[in-house]
């Protein structure tokens, strides 16, 4: 069996951008080939292209030595494409057998679900993919969603499937699990095509990696041949250390203090529910956790920003629970929320006018706005952090992902706020602005601060926090040390399990401790 | 341009005496000025509230009902201080500090009141603002055909006051000074904007309302504000007009002004400093076209046509400049470095 794609010479260029640069890529049948790249450096692109989001400008794609038109992702399907997007398309209402068959017209007019629930029990035993074909789609955890993604593939029977950051939001747990039917899959004769920019999981599953840079193909390996320190300088372009080295100090008083809050979210669903925390001084604590544990309306709640139904903050013991946004602010809470194109700034206005956002109110002269000042503390923030702009005039909204971060994330650390709350610092951030977030971090942990950092990156968690308090469905699983922690043991915890209870391996967390690199 | 140009070669006129009379009119001669001011002091009020409410993110369109609101608060307060009336004569030092604050709080309360239902029941302003104005025109009906109504045939009331009319500022001509009221309100409202905390809190909560909560903006109260500003100025547009041109109420008196008002921001494309020309030339453009209908004897609404024109061309350029013409085949053999940032 002979299946290959063949991507020759793909130029794409965007307005003042050229997103790809005569780009090679070759997928041969059976094998899982990782697509990596800084952000930016065109990988969504190409495989935007590859599923006919986008035309190119020139070159050729040839399936099996053929040359083949892709202007629509009817036609990649047609061709057995498929793609399996960061966000599900998936209609949360619907069954996993609706969803299945969404958008196909098998028999015309009429809906056949028994025998397409049929034939989708039949592929799910085939390749590994336990799933009830009747189960409402919204109630499944995230990571049978993505099945349901890949389901829905297979159901149309692709050959090549485009998996586009699959494991950015899964627990270890779950990606391991991804990963065994992504095997089943290249033993079938398919061939996956990973977009991803984690290098362990590359080394762990692929058969041959691409690298992307700026918008070109800088290489293409075999994974034996290559290591990760290779494909790292590969894709930044230099070598990057990307172990933060923290120092050892002791935290001092607590600072903030978290006792039995309980939040709602919108739809009035408790997602926190009767949670305590403890963070000191020049102590990070890391919150880990699959996405939607409750992570955010924690934060949320902490600033006030969210209807706290019971329970207290404390802020180096004052009890701040009931404030206003802005008396927390000035109280010393600073927030670095995890949107920060839609929250932490303003992405119409200036680099100077973000710089100031939550201070305007410091900034003045009388009645009027202290200008001069402001611009100055501008000019402080870009050259203390690094910010790579034009000029402090330039929109917001235009700064990299990682130089808007560094801008936001240097506000609220000058603000000389006590305690600082962190959601998802560095995602969707490539390895260098990374690296400069983690920097930022530390030093703010060496200045005292008390620092509650939300992630989902076990290794950032890992390689930043002094503890790491586990959250499952709003509460806290466990708290252990970072210095002592083993993934797995926090796999189950994300995952649910209670340390007392978890299977013999993992041990319960007080007595045996497993000792494991990443 | 070029397009209104052929619809007046249907009508059988030239058009460059078409275009001449249009402009010259109203820039050309002083009495044409002095009307075309009169139209630009009601227009650039409007326009400014419209900038306030604009970029606080409050889509509001109640003008009119500001304007006529505004209009009858002013009136009133005027004929009370006619001879014989409850209080009679008062200096004009005092009485027009009060109008104005009169029909500033008389458009701002009843703008208020939409961005009540707003910040604080979810409403939709866009709606809700659009149907005030006709609650507002039928109440401006019932004063002037009911208590209000002068002796006579017309639902009107009876001629203002002389000593509450505003002062006429250029010989010879209808100018009144409403036209300075407007230059000092757009020196304020840019003050407001650029110069202010509150105004910086204001566009924040126009931009992006999410990033104004984190900030620790209070933003139903910013929205709620930034409603009262814009009705206010509304309201005051209907006062300048009462005093400085109509110098009576009546029914109609708004004529579709708070709705130019906005047109007219948009073409300053939001900005204090913009609206002053813009509603010049848009009032002047009104006035050439009443001159070009009785002269050429074209009618008044092709003027109508080219605004409109003016405005779609103002606004598609926005979208255009997003985009550029590409030629598939055509990419230079060496590229320009990538820049920083890709759309991913």
């Amino acid at each position: 069996m002979k299946h290959t794609l063949e991507m020759k010479n793909i130029v794409k260029r965007f307005p003042g951008v050229l997103a790809n640069n005569n780009v090679n890529f070759t997928v041969q049948a059976g094998e899982i080939h990782a697509l990596l790249g800084e952000n930016g450096a065109g990988k969504s692109t190409l495989m935007q292209i590859l599923y006919g989001f986008h035309a190119m400008d020139s070159g050729e794609i040839l399936i099996d030595g053929e040359r083949v038109h892709l202007g629509s992702p009817k036609d990649a399907i047609a061709l057995g494409i498929g793609m399996v997007h960061q966000e599900f398309m998936l209609v949360r209402r619907f069954s996993v057998v609706e969803n299945t068959v969404l958008g196909l017209r098998e028999r015309g007019a009429l809906l056949d679900l028994p025998r397409a629930s049929e034939k989708l029990k039949d592929l799910s035993n085939r390749h590994g993919l336990a799933l009830d074909p009747a189960a409402e789609v919204g109630s499944l955890p995230i990571g049978v969603q993505q099945r349901v993604e890949i389901l829905k593939l297979l159901y149309r029977d692709a050959r090549l499937l485009i998996l586009d950051e699959p494991t950015a939001v899964l627990t270890p747990q779950e990606k391991d699990q991804l990963f065994a039917v992504l095997r089943k899959l290249r033993e079938d004769g398919r061939s996956v095509v990973l977009v991803t920019h984690k290098l362990n999981e590359i080394m762990e599953i692929a058969d041959r990696v691409t690298v992307m840079r700026d918008g070109q193909v800088v290489a293409t390996r075999t994974i034996g041949s290559t290591s990760g320190q290779e494909l790292t300088r590969l894709m930044v372009g230099r070598e990057v250390n990307l172990r933060a080295d923290k120092s050892n100090q002791k935290p001092g008083a607590p600072v903030l203090q978290i006792e039995n809050l309980r939040v709602q979210d919108e739809t009035g669903h408790e997602k926190v529910r009767g949670l305590s925390l403890e963070v000191h001084a020049g102590e990070i604590l890391g919150i880990a956790g699959v996405d939607g544990n409750g992570q955010s309306e924690l934060a949320g709640a902490i600033l006030h920003l969210r209807e706290i139904q019971s329970g207290r903050v404390l802020l180096n013991g004052a009890d701040v629970t009931r404030l206003s946004v802005a008396q927390h602010r000035s109280a010393g809470i600073s927030y670095v929320p995890a949107d920060r194109r839609h929250v932490g700034s303003v992405t119409e206005m200036s680099v100077a006018d973000n710089a100031i956002l939550g201070l305007q109110r410091k900034y003045t002269r009388g009645l009027f706005r202290g200008i001069r000042e402001a611009r100055e503390s501008a000019l402080g923030l870009v050259a203390r952090f690094g910010i790579r702009t034009t000029g402090i005039d330039f929109a917001a909204g235009k700064l990299s992902g990682g130089n808007l971060q560094k801008l936001i994330l240097g506000r609220e650390i000058m603000r000389g706020s006590a305690a600082l709350v962190v959601e998802h610092p560095t995602r969707g951030l490539d390895v260098g602005a990374v690296e400069a977030v983690w920097g930022e971090l530390l030093r703010a942990r060496q200045e005292g601060k008390a620092i509650l950092l939300i992630s989902a990156e076990l290794e950032e968690l890992l390689n930043l926090a002094d503890r790491i308090a586990v959250m499952f469905e709003g509460r806290i699983m466990g708290v252990v040390d970072a210095a002592g922690a083993s993934v797995e043991e926090i796999g189950f915890m994300m995952a649910g399990i209670t340390p007392g209870s978890a299977p013999p391996a993992a041990g319960p967390a007080q007595e045996a401790r497993h000792h494991e690199n990443l | 341009m070029f397009v209104t140009a052929f619809l007046f070669l249907s009508y059988g006129a030239s058009p460059w005496q078409a275009y001449f009379t249009l402009f010259h009119e109203p820039f050309g001669t002083l009495r044409g000025f002095g009307y075309a001011l009169v139209r630009t002091s009601p227009l650039s009020l409007i326009a400014l509230g419209t900038i306030v409410s604009w970029r606080s993110g409050f889509a509001y369109l109640g003008f009119e009902g500001c304007f006529v609101l505004g209009a009858s608060a002013t009136s009133w307060l005027a004929l009370l201080t006619a001879p014989g009336a409850r209080v009679g004569p008062v200096p004009f030092f005092i009485f027009l500090p009060l109008a104005i604050l009169f029909g500033f709080a008389a458009g701002g309360v009843w703008a208020g009141l939409v961005g009540l239902v707003r910040a604080r029941l979810g409403g939709n302003e866009v709606l809700i603002s659009l149907m005030s104005n006709y609650v507002a025109i039928f109440i401006l009906q019932y004063l002037v055909s009911g208590p209000m109504r002068a002796p006579g045939s017309l639902p009107e009331t009876r001629l203002l006051p002389r000593t509450t009319w505003l002062p006429f500022i250029l010989p010879g001509t209808r100018a009144h000074a409403g036209i300075l009221i407007a230059i000092a309100a757009a020196g304020l409202v840019w003050m407001l904007l650029q110069k202010m905390p509150l105004g910086y809190e204001m566009i924040v909560t126009g931009f992006n309302a999410a990033a104004a909560r984190y900030a620790g903006m209070d933003v139903a109260r910013r929205i709620l504000l930034a409603a009262f500003f814009a009705g206010g100025l509304g309201g005051l547009a209907g006062t300048v007009e009462v005093l400085g041109s109509q110098h009576r109420l009546m029914d109609g008196i708004s004529g579709g002004v708070g709705f130019v008002g906005i047109v007219v921001a948009l073409l300053a494309r939001l900005n204090p400093v913009a609206v002053i020309p813009t509603a010049l030339l848009y009032g002047g453009m009104s006035v050439g076209a009443d001159a070009m209908q009785r002269r050429a004897n074209i009618p008044s609404s092709i003027t109508f046509i080219l605004q409109s024109l003016a405005v779609l061309l103002v606004l598609a350029f926005d979208a255009l400049r997003y985009y550029k013409i590409n030629f598939p085949g055509f990419s230079p053999r060496t590229p320009p470095p990538v820049a920083d940032e890709v759309s991913k």
